[in-house]
Protein backbone atom coordinates (compact mmCIF):
# COMPACT_ATOMS: atom_id res chain seq x y z
CA UNK A 1 0.00 0.00 0.00
CA UNK A 2 1.16 3.53 -0.75
CA UNK A 3 2.89 4.71 2.41
CA UNK A 4 1.33 8.17 2.47
CA UNK A 5 -2.13 6.75 1.95
CA UNK A 6 -1.51 4.20 4.69
CA UNK A 7 -0.37 6.95 7.07
CA UNK A 8 -3.44 9.08 6.32
CA UNK A 9 -5.77 6.12 6.85
CA UNK A 10 -3.98 5.16 10.08
CA UNK A 11 -4.24 8.75 11.36
CA UNK A 12 -7.94 8.87 10.49
CA UNK A 13 -8.57 5.52 12.15
CA UNK A 14 -6.63 6.66 15.22
CA UNK A 15 -8.66 9.88 15.42
CA UNK A 16 -11.94 7.96 15.15
CA UNK A 17 -10.85 5.47 17.82
CA UNK A 18 -9.74 8.17 20.26
CA UNK A 19 -12.82 10.37 19.87
CA UNK A 20 -15.39 7.59 19.72
CA UNK A 21 -16.03 7.28 23.49
CA UNK A 22 -16.83 11.01 23.67
CA UNK A 23 -19.15 10.96 20.67
CA UNK A 24 -20.87 7.58 20.57
CA UNK A 25 -23.42 5.91 22.80
CA UNK A 26 -23.29 2.49 24.47
CA UNK A 27 -24.30 0.42 21.42
CA UNK A 28 -21.77 1.85 18.91
CA UNK A 29 -19.09 1.53 21.58
CA UNK A 30 -19.93 -2.12 22.07
CA UNK A 31 -19.82 -2.73 18.31
CA UNK A 32 -16.43 -0.97 18.19
CA UNK A 33 -15.17 -3.10 21.10
CA UNK A 34 -16.26 -6.28 19.35
CA UNK A 35 -14.55 -5.24 16.15
CA UNK A 36 -11.35 -4.33 18.00
CA UNK A 37 -11.34 -7.60 19.91
CA UNK A 38 -11.80 -9.73 16.78
CA UNK A 39 -9.32 -7.54 14.92
CA UNK A 40 -6.71 -8.23 17.60
CA UNK A 41 -7.44 -11.98 17.45
CA UNK A 42 -7.24 -11.90 13.63
CA UNK A 43 -3.86 -10.16 13.79
CA UNK A 44 -2.48 -12.73 16.27
CA UNK A 45 -3.75 -15.61 14.13
CA UNK A 46 -2.02 -14.08 11.13
CA UNK A 47 1.23 -13.59 13.07
CA UNK A 48 1.59 -17.34 13.49
CA UNK A 49 0.34 -17.97 9.97
CA UNK A 50 3.35 -16.04 8.66
CA UNK A 51 5.40 -19.11 9.58
CA UNK A 52 3.04 -21.34 7.57
CA UNK A 53 1.47 -22.85 10.69
CA UNK A 54 -2.33 -22.69 10.64
CA UNK A 55 -3.80 -22.67 14.13
CA UNK A 56 -7.41 -23.53 14.87
CA UNK A 57 -6.81 -23.08 18.57
CA UNK A 58 -7.49 -19.35 19.03
CA UNK A 59 -10.68 -19.99 21.01
CA UNK A 60 -8.77 -22.38 23.27
CA UNK A 61 -6.13 -19.86 24.36
CA UNK A 62 -8.71 -17.07 24.46
CA UNK A 63 -11.04 -19.12 26.67
CA UNK A 64 -8.15 -20.22 28.86
CA UNK A 65 -7.20 -16.57 29.40
CA UNK A 66 -10.81 -15.67 30.12
CA UNK A 67 -11.13 -18.36 32.80
CA UNK A 68 -7.69 -17.57 34.26
CA UNK A 69 -8.72 -13.95 34.68
CA UNK A 70 -12.16 -14.48 36.15
CA UNK A 71 -11.05 -17.30 38.47
CA UNK A 72 -8.08 -15.25 39.67
CA UNK A 73 -10.54 -12.55 40.73
CA UNK A 74 -13.17 -14.87 42.20
CA UNK A 75 -10.99 -17.54 43.82
CA UNK A 76 -7.81 -15.63 44.69
CA UNK A 77 -9.18 -12.12 45.18
CA UNK A 78 -6.85 -10.67 42.56
CA UNK A 79 -7.70 -7.14 41.36
CA UNK A 80 -9.61 -7.30 38.06
CA UNK A 81 -7.06 -5.21 36.17
CA UNK A 82 -4.15 -7.32 37.40
CA UNK A 83 -5.98 -10.53 36.46
CA UNK A 84 -5.68 -9.61 32.76
CA UNK A 85 -1.87 -9.72 32.53
CA UNK A 86 -2.05 -12.78 34.79
CA UNK A 87 -4.30 -14.43 32.17
CA UNK A 88 -1.78 -13.51 29.48
CA UNK A 89 1.08 -14.97 31.49
CA UNK A 90 -0.77 -18.22 32.16
CA UNK A 91 -1.72 -18.63 28.50
CA UNK A 92 1.87 -17.95 27.53
CA UNK A 93 3.24 -20.56 29.94
CA UNK A 94 0.68 -23.14 28.76
CA UNK A 95 1.60 -22.34 25.13
CA UNK A 96 5.29 -22.75 25.97
CA UNK A 97 4.69 -26.23 27.39
CA UNK A 98 2.33 -27.25 24.58
CA UNK A 99 4.65 -25.72 22.00
CA UNK A 100 7.47 -28.07 22.95
CA UNK A 101 5.13 -30.98 22.23
CA UNK A 102 3.33 -29.89 19.07
CA UNK A 103 5.62 -27.56 17.12
CA UNK A 104 7.35 -30.47 15.43
CA UNK A 105 4.08 -31.02 13.60
CA UNK A 106 3.33 -29.33 10.31
CA UNK A 107 0.40 -28.50 8.07
CA UNK A 108 -2.91 -30.19 8.88
CA UNK A 109 -1.41 -32.23 11.74
CA UNK A 110 -0.58 -29.02 13.62
CA UNK A 111 -3.98 -27.51 12.77
CA UNK A 112 -5.91 -30.54 13.99
CA UNK A 113 -3.93 -30.73 17.23
CA UNK A 114 -4.59 -27.05 17.99
CA UNK A 115 -8.28 -27.62 17.34
CA UNK A 116 -8.24 -30.64 19.65
CA UNK A 117 -6.39 -28.73 22.36
CA UNK A 118 -9.02 -25.98 22.34
CA UNK A 119 -11.67 -28.64 22.84
CA UNK A 120 -9.63 -30.28 25.62
CA UNK A 121 -9.36 -26.95 27.47
CA UNK A 122 -13.12 -26.51 27.20
CA UNK A 123 -13.91 -30.03 28.43
CA UNK A 124 -11.46 -29.82 31.34
CA UNK A 125 -12.89 -26.49 32.49
CA UNK A 126 -16.44 -27.72 32.05
CA UNK A 127 -15.72 -30.73 34.26
CA UNK A 128 -13.91 -28.97 37.10
CA UNK A 129 -17.31 -28.01 38.42
CA UNK A 130 -16.28 -26.98 41.95
CA UNK A 131 -13.54 -24.68 40.75
CA UNK A 132 -14.85 -23.34 37.43
CA UNK A 133 -18.61 -23.53 37.91
CA UNK A 134 -18.91 -26.28 35.29
CA UNK A 135 -21.23 -25.82 32.30
CA UNK A 136 -23.05 -22.97 34.03
CA UNK A 137 -19.84 -20.99 34.41
CA UNK A 138 -19.03 -18.24 36.89
CA UNK A 139 -20.28 -14.70 37.38
CA UNK A 140 -18.48 -11.75 38.97
CA UNK A 141 -20.27 -9.34 41.25
CA UNK A 142 -19.58 -6.50 38.88
CA UNK A 143 -17.66 -5.66 35.73
CA UNK A 144 -14.29 -3.98 35.52
CA UNK A 145 -14.27 -0.15 35.94
CA UNK A 146 -17.76 -0.45 37.45
CA UNK A 147 -19.10 -1.41 34.02
CA UNK A 148 -18.11 1.95 32.50
CA UNK A 149 -18.54 1.67 28.73
CA UNK A 150 -15.75 4.10 27.99
CA UNK A 151 -13.40 2.43 30.52
CA UNK A 152 -13.99 -0.97 28.93
CA UNK A 153 -13.57 0.60 25.49
CA UNK A 154 -10.13 1.97 26.43
CA UNK A 155 -9.16 -1.40 27.89
CA UNK A 156 -10.12 -3.18 24.66
CA UNK A 157 -8.25 -0.56 22.65
CA UNK A 158 -5.22 -1.29 24.82
CA UNK A 159 -5.58 -5.01 23.93
CA UNK A 160 -5.73 -4.10 20.25
CA UNK A 161 -2.62 -1.95 20.51
CA UNK A 162 -0.74 -4.79 22.19
CA UNK A 163 -1.65 -7.09 19.27
CA UNK A 164 -0.82 -4.44 16.64
CA UNK A 165 2.45 -3.58 18.39
CA UNK A 166 3.49 -7.22 18.48
CA UNK A 167 2.53 -7.65 14.83
CA UNK A 168 4.55 -4.58 13.89
CA UNK A 169 7.50 -5.99 15.84
CA UNK A 170 7.15 -9.26 13.93
CA UNK A 171 7.04 -7.39 10.62
CA UNK A 172 9.95 -5.05 11.20
CA UNK A 173 12.43 -7.32 12.97
CA UNK A 174 14.45 -10.40 12.14
CA UNK A 175 11.36 -12.44 13.09
CA UNK A 176 9.82 -11.50 9.74
CA UNK A 177 12.78 -13.03 7.93
CA UNK A 178 12.72 -16.15 10.06
CA UNK A 179 9.00 -16.82 9.76
CA UNK A 180 8.85 -16.04 6.03
CA UNK A 181 11.85 -18.28 5.40
CA UNK A 182 10.24 -21.13 7.36
CA UNK A 183 6.99 -20.72 5.41
CA UNK A 184 8.76 -20.51 2.04
CA UNK A 185 11.23 -23.33 2.37
CA UNK A 186 12.25 -25.13 5.56
CA UNK A 187 15.32 -26.80 4.08
CA UNK A 188 16.74 -23.50 2.86
CA UNK A 189 15.80 -21.84 6.13
CA UNK A 190 17.74 -24.45 8.12
CA UNK A 191 20.75 -24.30 5.86
CA UNK A 192 20.71 -20.50 6.23
CA UNK A 193 21.13 -20.88 9.99
CA UNK A 194 17.48 -20.43 11.01
CA UNK A 195 16.65 -22.37 14.17
CA UNK A 196 13.15 -23.28 13.02
CA UNK A 197 11.85 -24.67 16.31
CA UNK A 198 13.00 -21.64 18.29
CA UNK A 199 11.27 -19.12 16.00
CA UNK A 200 8.07 -21.16 15.79
CA UNK A 201 8.03 -21.43 19.58
CA UNK A 202 8.50 -17.67 19.92
CA UNK A 203 5.66 -16.96 17.50
CA UNK A 204 3.36 -19.51 19.16
CA UNK A 205 4.03 -18.26 22.69
CA UNK A 206 3.72 -14.56 21.81
CA UNK A 207 0.45 -15.02 19.90
CA UNK A 208 -1.00 -17.30 22.59
CA UNK A 209 -0.04 -14.83 25.31
CA UNK A 210 -1.89 -12.04 23.51
CA UNK A 211 -4.89 -14.30 22.90
CA UNK A 212 -5.00 -15.04 26.64
CA UNK A 213 -4.67 -11.31 27.35
CA UNK A 214 -7.65 -10.62 25.08
CA UNK A 215 -9.62 -13.40 26.78
CA UNK A 216 -8.97 -11.65 30.10
CA UNK A 217 -10.16 -8.32 28.72
CA UNK A 218 -13.26 -9.95 27.26
CA UNK A 219 -14.31 -11.69 30.45
CA UNK A 220 -13.69 -8.62 32.58
CA UNK A 221 -15.80 -6.60 30.14
CA UNK A 222 -18.81 -8.87 30.48
CA UNK A 223 -18.32 -10.10 34.05
CA UNK A 224 -19.08 -13.76 33.44
CA UNK A 225 -17.70 -16.83 31.72
CA UNK A 226 -19.24 -20.11 30.60
CA UNK A 227 -17.42 -22.77 28.57
CA UNK A 228 -19.83 -22.21 25.68
CA UNK A 229 -19.34 -18.46 25.63
CA UNK A 230 -15.57 -18.05 25.96
CA UNK A 231 -14.59 -21.19 24.03
CA UNK A 232 -17.11 -20.38 21.28
CA UNK A 233 -16.11 -21.32 17.71
CA UNK A 234 -16.75 -17.65 16.89
CA UNK A 235 -13.39 -16.77 18.44
CA UNK A 236 -11.64 -19.05 15.96
CA UNK A 237 -13.78 -18.70 12.84
CA UNK A 238 -14.35 -14.95 12.82
CA UNK A 239 -10.70 -13.89 13.16
CA UNK A 240 -9.76 -16.47 10.54
CA UNK A 241 -12.41 -15.18 8.11
CA UNK A 242 -11.38 -11.58 8.79
CA UNK A 243 -7.70 -12.22 8.11
CA UNK A 244 -8.48 -14.20 4.96
CA UNK A 245 -10.84 -11.53 3.65
CA UNK A 246 -8.47 -8.65 4.33
CA UNK A 247 -5.29 -10.40 3.26
CA UNK A 248 -2.95 -12.71 5.12
CA UNK A 249 0.73 -12.33 6.05
CA UNK A 250 0.40 -8.68 7.03
CA UNK A 251 -0.94 -6.45 9.79
CA UNK A 252 -3.08 -4.32 7.50
CA UNK A 253 -5.01 -7.24 5.96
CA UNK A 254 -6.61 -8.52 9.19
CA UNK A 255 -7.41 -4.91 10.20
CA UNK A 256 -9.21 -4.34 6.90
CA UNK A 257 -11.03 -7.67 7.13
CA UNK A 258 -12.07 -7.06 10.74
CA UNK A 259 -13.60 -3.66 9.96
CA UNK A 260 -15.55 -4.96 6.96
CA UNK A 261 -16.64 -8.25 8.45
CA UNK A 262 -17.20 -6.75 11.91
CA UNK A 263 -19.65 -4.20 10.55
CA UNK A 264 -21.27 -6.81 8.31
CA UNK A 265 -21.64 -9.20 11.25
CA UNK A 266 -23.64 -6.68 13.25
CA UNK A 267 -26.03 -6.41 10.35
CA UNK A 268 -26.13 -10.16 9.76
CA UNK A 269 -26.76 -10.96 13.42
CA UNK A 270 -29.91 -8.87 13.24
CA UNK A 271 -31.02 -10.38 9.93
CA UNK A 272 -30.15 -14.06 10.53
CA UNK A 273 -29.33 -14.44 14.25
CA UNK A 274 -28.68 -18.20 14.10
CA UNK A 275 -27.16 -18.41 10.66
CA UNK A 276 -24.57 -15.66 10.41
CA UNK A 277 -21.72 -18.15 10.82
CA UNK A 278 -22.85 -19.77 7.59
CA UNK A 279 -22.13 -16.46 5.86
CA UNK A 280 -18.59 -16.46 7.32
CA UNK A 281 -18.10 -19.99 6.00
CA UNK A 282 -19.21 -18.88 2.56
CA UNK A 283 -16.85 -15.88 2.72
CA UNK A 284 -13.90 -18.17 3.59
CA UNK A 285 -14.72 -20.46 0.64
CA UNK A 286 -15.08 -17.55 -1.80
CA UNK A 287 -11.85 -15.90 -0.64
CA UNK A 288 -9.82 -19.13 -0.84
CA UNK A 289 -11.17 -19.92 -4.29
CA UNK A 290 -11.04 -16.52 -5.94
CA UNK A 291 -8.71 -14.21 -4.03
CA UNK A 292 -6.26 -16.16 -1.85
CA UNK A 293 -4.33 -12.96 -1.06
CA UNK A 294 -7.54 -11.23 0.11
CA UNK A 295 -8.58 -7.64 -0.54
CA UNK A 296 -5.09 -6.36 0.20
CA UNK A 297 -3.70 -8.70 -2.46
CA UNK A 298 -6.20 -7.36 -4.99
CA UNK A 299 -5.26 -3.81 -4.03
CA UNK A 300 -1.54 -4.53 -4.40
CA UNK A 301 -2.10 -6.20 -7.74
CA UNK A 302 -4.08 -3.23 -8.97
CA UNK A 303 -1.53 -0.65 -7.81
CA UNK A 304 1.72 -2.47 -8.58
CA UNK A 305 0.81 -4.73 -11.45
CA UNK A 306 1.30 -7.82 -9.33
CA UNK A 307 4.75 -7.02 -8.00
CA UNK A 308 3.91 -7.37 -4.34
CA UNK A 309 6.13 -7.07 -1.34
CA UNK A 310 8.03 -10.15 -0.29
CA UNK A 311 5.53 -12.37 1.43
CA UNK B 1 41.98 -30.03 6.70
CA UNK B 2 38.65 -28.21 6.89
CA UNK B 3 36.37 -31.23 6.59
CA UNK B 4 37.32 -34.75 7.62
CA UNK B 5 34.92 -37.66 7.28
CA UNK B 6 35.99 -41.06 8.57
CA UNK B 7 34.19 -44.38 8.20
CA UNK B 8 30.81 -42.74 7.70
CA UNK B 9 27.80 -45.02 7.60
CA UNK B 10 24.25 -43.76 7.24
CA UNK B 11 20.98 -44.41 5.45
CA UNK B 12 17.21 -44.20 5.68
CA UNK B 13 15.27 -46.52 7.96
CA UNK B 14 16.93 -49.90 7.53
CA UNK B 15 18.41 -49.04 4.14
CA UNK B 16 22.16 -48.42 4.34
CA UNK B 17 23.19 -45.84 1.75
CA UNK B 18 26.75 -44.97 2.76
CA UNK B 19 29.03 -47.71 4.00
CA UNK B 20 32.33 -46.48 5.38
CA UNK B 21 32.90 -43.26 3.44
CA UNK B 22 36.14 -41.47 4.31
CA UNK B 23 37.30 -38.24 2.73
CA UNK B 24 38.98 -34.98 3.59
CA UNK B 25 38.84 -31.51 2.08
CA UNK B 26 41.35 -28.74 2.58
CA UNK B 27 41.73 -25.33 0.94
CA UNK B 28 40.65 -26.64 -2.47
CA UNK B 29 37.68 -27.49 -4.63
CA UNK B 30 36.59 -31.09 -4.74
CA UNK B 31 34.14 -32.73 -7.13
CA UNK B 32 32.04 -35.64 -5.93
CA UNK B 33 30.84 -37.78 -8.81
CA UNK B 34 28.72 -40.85 -9.12
CA UNK B 35 25.60 -42.29 -10.70
CA UNK B 36 22.07 -41.56 -9.46
CA UNK B 37 21.47 -43.34 -6.17
CA UNK B 38 25.18 -43.59 -5.31
CA UNK B 39 24.63 -41.57 -2.14
CA UNK B 40 25.97 -38.12 -3.07
CA UNK B 41 22.99 -36.17 -1.74
CA UNK B 42 22.82 -38.45 1.30
CA UNK B 43 26.45 -37.64 2.06
CA UNK B 44 25.75 -33.91 1.77
CA UNK B 45 22.62 -34.16 3.91
CA UNK B 46 24.62 -35.99 6.56
CA UNK B 47 27.34 -33.34 6.59
CA UNK B 48 24.60 -30.70 6.96
CA UNK B 49 22.96 -32.51 9.89
CA UNK B 50 19.82 -33.47 7.99
CA UNK B 51 20.67 -37.16 8.20
CA UNK B 52 21.78 -39.03 11.32
CA UNK B 53 25.31 -40.46 11.44
CA UNK B 54 25.03 -44.21 12.08
CA UNK B 55 28.72 -44.85 12.43
CA UNK B 56 31.97 -42.93 11.88
CA UNK B 57 32.60 -39.23 12.26
CA UNK B 58 32.17 -35.89 10.49
CA UNK B 59 34.64 -33.27 11.69
CA UNK B 60 34.71 -29.64 10.60
CA UNK B 61 37.81 -27.65 11.57
CA UNK B 62 38.57 -30.38 14.10
CA UNK B 63 35.12 -30.19 15.72
CA UNK B 64 32.76 -33.16 15.60
CA UNK B 65 29.60 -31.88 13.87
CA UNK B 66 28.01 -35.30 13.41
CA UNK B 67 25.15 -34.71 15.85
CA UNK B 68 24.60 -31.00 15.30
CA UNK B 69 21.27 -29.69 13.96
CA UNK B 70 21.43 -28.14 10.49
CA UNK B 71 21.22 -24.50 11.59
CA UNK B 72 24.26 -24.99 13.85
CA UNK B 73 26.22 -26.66 11.06
CA UNK B 74 25.42 -23.59 8.93
CA UNK B 75 26.56 -21.27 11.73
CA UNK B 76 29.77 -23.26 12.09
CA UNK B 77 30.71 -22.21 8.54
CA UNK B 78 29.28 -24.70 6.04
CA UNK B 79 26.88 -23.32 3.43
CA UNK B 80 24.78 -25.47 1.16
CA UNK B 81 23.32 -24.70 -2.24
CA UNK B 82 20.80 -27.52 -2.43
CA UNK B 83 19.60 -29.38 -5.49
CA UNK B 84 16.64 -27.79 -7.31
CA UNK B 85 17.78 -24.32 -6.22
CA UNK B 86 15.68 -24.28 -3.02
CA UNK B 87 15.23 -20.53 -2.96
CA UNK B 88 12.73 -18.41 -1.10
CA UNK B 89 10.69 -17.81 -4.27
CA UNK B 90 8.27 -15.29 -2.79
CA UNK B 91 11.09 -13.12 -1.44
CA UNK B 92 12.99 -10.54 -3.46
CA UNK B 93 16.59 -11.13 -4.49
CA UNK B 94 17.55 -8.55 -1.85
CA UNK B 95 15.73 -10.44 0.90
CA UNK B 96 17.11 -13.80 -0.25
CA UNK B 97 20.65 -12.43 0.00
CA UNK B 98 20.05 -10.63 3.29
CA UNK B 99 18.62 -13.82 4.77
CA UNK B 100 21.84 -15.63 3.98
CA UNK B 101 23.67 -13.49 6.55
CA UNK B 102 20.86 -12.65 8.99
CA UNK B 103 21.09 -15.79 11.11
CA UNK B 104 24.83 -16.38 11.07
CA UNK B 105 25.97 -14.46 14.17
CA UNK B 106 29.59 -13.87 13.19
CA UNK B 107 28.77 -12.35 9.79
CA UNK B 108 25.84 -10.07 10.67
CA UNK B 109 28.17 -7.09 11.19
CA UNK B 110 29.85 -7.73 7.81
CA UNK B 111 26.73 -8.14 5.72
CA UNK B 112 27.19 -4.93 3.67
CA UNK B 113 30.72 -5.91 2.70
CA UNK B 114 29.62 -9.46 1.83
CA UNK B 115 26.72 -8.13 -0.21
CA UNK B 116 29.09 -6.01 -2.28
CA UNK B 117 31.27 -9.06 -2.94
CA UNK B 118 28.29 -11.19 -3.98
CA UNK B 119 26.89 -8.50 -6.28
CA UNK B 120 30.32 -8.05 -7.85
CA UNK B 121 30.49 -11.79 -8.50
CA UNK B 122 26.93 -11.96 -9.88
CA UNK B 123 26.19 -8.55 -11.48
CA UNK B 124 22.79 -9.73 -12.73
CA UNK B 125 21.61 -9.88 -9.13
CA UNK B 126 22.27 -6.16 -8.76
CA UNK B 127 20.08 -5.48 -11.80
CA UNK B 128 17.31 -7.72 -10.46
CA UNK B 129 17.77 -6.74 -6.83
CA UNK B 130 14.08 -5.98 -6.12
CA UNK B 131 12.64 -8.76 -8.28
CA UNK B 132 10.93 -11.75 -6.66
CA UNK B 133 13.42 -14.61 -6.83
CA UNK B 134 10.78 -17.10 -8.00
CA UNK B 135 10.15 -15.06 -11.15
CA UNK B 136 13.76 -15.26 -12.40
CA UNK B 137 15.19 -17.68 -14.96
CA UNK B 138 16.74 -20.98 -13.85
CA UNK B 139 20.31 -19.74 -14.21
CA UNK B 140 19.59 -16.54 -12.35
CA UNK B 141 17.89 -18.45 -9.55
CA UNK B 142 20.99 -20.62 -9.26
CA UNK B 143 23.06 -17.45 -8.89
CA UNK B 144 20.70 -16.21 -6.16
CA UNK B 145 21.07 -19.55 -4.35
CA UNK B 146 24.88 -19.42 -4.56
CA UNK B 147 24.86 -15.75 -3.60
CA UNK B 148 22.71 -16.46 -0.56
CA UNK B 149 25.09 -19.21 0.52
CA UNK B 150 28.09 -16.88 0.10
CA UNK B 151 26.41 -14.21 2.25
CA UNK B 152 27.08 -16.56 5.19
CA UNK B 153 30.81 -16.13 4.48
CA UNK B 154 31.30 -19.90 4.66
CA UNK B 155 34.58 -21.70 5.01
CA UNK B 156 33.15 -24.62 3.06
CA UNK B 157 30.63 -24.20 0.25
CA UNK B 158 28.72 -27.30 -0.78
CA UNK B 159 26.84 -27.34 -4.07
CA UNK B 160 24.53 -30.22 -4.85
CA UNK B 161 24.17 -30.66 -8.62
CA UNK B 162 24.49 -26.96 -9.49
CA UNK B 163 24.00 -27.59 -13.22
CA UNK B 164 20.78 -29.56 -12.80
CA UNK B 165 18.09 -28.28 -15.14
CA UNK B 166 20.25 -25.54 -16.66
CA UNK B 167 21.00 -25.03 -20.35
CA UNK B 168 24.64 -25.70 -21.39
CA UNK B 169 25.65 -22.03 -21.80
CA UNK B 170 24.45 -21.27 -18.26
CA UNK B 171 26.21 -24.39 -16.92
CA UNK B 172 29.52 -23.07 -18.30
CA UNK B 173 28.86 -19.74 -16.58
CA UNK B 174 28.10 -21.41 -13.26
CA UNK B 175 31.36 -23.40 -13.42
CA UNK B 176 33.27 -20.27 -14.38
CA UNK B 177 31.98 -18.63 -11.20
CA UNK B 178 32.95 -21.72 -9.18
CA UNK B 179 36.44 -21.41 -10.63
CA UNK B 180 36.59 -17.84 -9.27
CA UNK B 181 35.16 -18.85 -5.91
CA UNK B 182 37.66 -21.60 -5.18
CA UNK B 183 40.32 -18.97 -4.56
CA UNK B 184 38.50 -17.78 -1.45
CA UNK B 185 36.46 -20.71 -0.12
CA UNK B 186 36.76 -24.50 -0.02
CA UNK B 187 34.22 -26.14 -2.29
CA UNK B 188 32.59 -29.54 -2.42
CA UNK B 189 30.45 -29.97 -5.52
CA UNK B 190 28.43 -32.99 -6.61
CA UNK B 191 27.76 -33.25 -10.30
CA UNK B 192 26.43 -35.48 -13.04
CA UNK B 193 28.17 -33.24 -15.57
CA UNK B 194 31.64 -34.67 -14.87
CA UNK B 195 33.32 -33.30 -17.99
CA UNK B 196 32.44 -29.68 -17.20
CA UNK B 197 33.13 -29.91 -13.49
CA UNK B 198 36.56 -31.57 -13.89
CA UNK B 199 37.65 -28.30 -15.52
CA UNK B 200 36.65 -26.33 -12.42
CA UNK B 201 37.77 -28.56 -9.52
CA UNK B 202 41.22 -29.40 -8.15
CA UNK B 203 40.41 -32.92 -7.10
CA UNK B 204 37.70 -35.50 -7.62
CA UNK B 205 36.08 -38.42 -5.80
CA UNK B 206 33.89 -41.10 -7.31
CA UNK B 207 31.15 -42.49 -5.11
CA UNK B 208 29.55 -45.76 -6.14
CA UNK B 209 27.25 -48.00 -4.11
CA UNK B 210 27.83 -45.97 -0.98
CA UNK B 211 31.64 -46.02 -1.03
CA UNK B 212 34.44 -43.91 -2.49
CA UNK B 213 35.93 -46.05 -5.28
CA UNK B 214 38.27 -43.58 -7.03
CA UNK B 215 40.11 -40.54 -5.72
CA UNK B 216 42.62 -38.26 -7.43
CA UNK B 217 43.38 -34.92 -9.00
CA UNK B 218 41.10 -33.64 -11.74
CA UNK B 219 43.72 -34.59 -14.35
CA UNK B 220 44.09 -38.09 -12.91
CA UNK B 221 40.35 -38.62 -12.94
CA UNK B 222 40.09 -37.38 -16.53
CA UNK B 223 42.58 -40.09 -17.54
CA UNK B 224 41.09 -42.86 -15.40
CA UNK B 225 39.64 -45.60 -17.67
CA UNK B 226 36.62 -46.23 -15.39
CA UNK B 227 35.81 -42.52 -15.24
CA UNK B 228 36.31 -42.19 -19.01
CA UNK B 229 34.01 -45.14 -19.69
CA UNK B 230 31.31 -44.47 -17.10
CA UNK B 231 31.18 -40.70 -16.80
CA UNK B 232 32.88 -39.11 -19.81
CA UNK B 233 31.38 -41.35 -22.46
CA UNK B 234 34.76 -42.13 -24.06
Amino acid sequence: MNRNLARILAALAGAVMVTLPALAGAYPLQVARNIMLYMALAVTWDMLLRSGQISFGIAGLFGLGAYASILAVLRAGMPALLSIPFAALLSGVVALIIGFLILRLRAMYFSIVTLALAEIFRIVIQNLVDFTGGPEGVIMKGRIFGGSDSGIYWLTLCGLFVALGASYWFEKSKIHFALTAIRNNEVSARTSGVDIFRWLLLAFVVTSTIQGFLGGIYVQSYGFATPDSVFSADFTLLPLAMALLGGIHSTVGPILGAVLLGLASEYLKLQIPYGHLVVYGIIIIIVILFMPQGLLGLFRKATRGGKGRAS
Amino acid sequence: MILEIAGLETGYGKLRVLSGVSLSIGAESVGLFGPNGAGKTTLINTIMGMNRVWKGSVRFEGRDIGGLPTHEVARAGIALVPQERELFPLMSVADNLALGAAFIPHVVSRKEELLEQVLALFPILKERYRQLAGTMSGGQQRQVAIGRALMANPKLLILDEPSLGLQPSIVAEVFERLGQLKKTVSILVTEQNVRESLRAVDRGLVLENGAIVIEGTAAELARNPHVERSYLGI
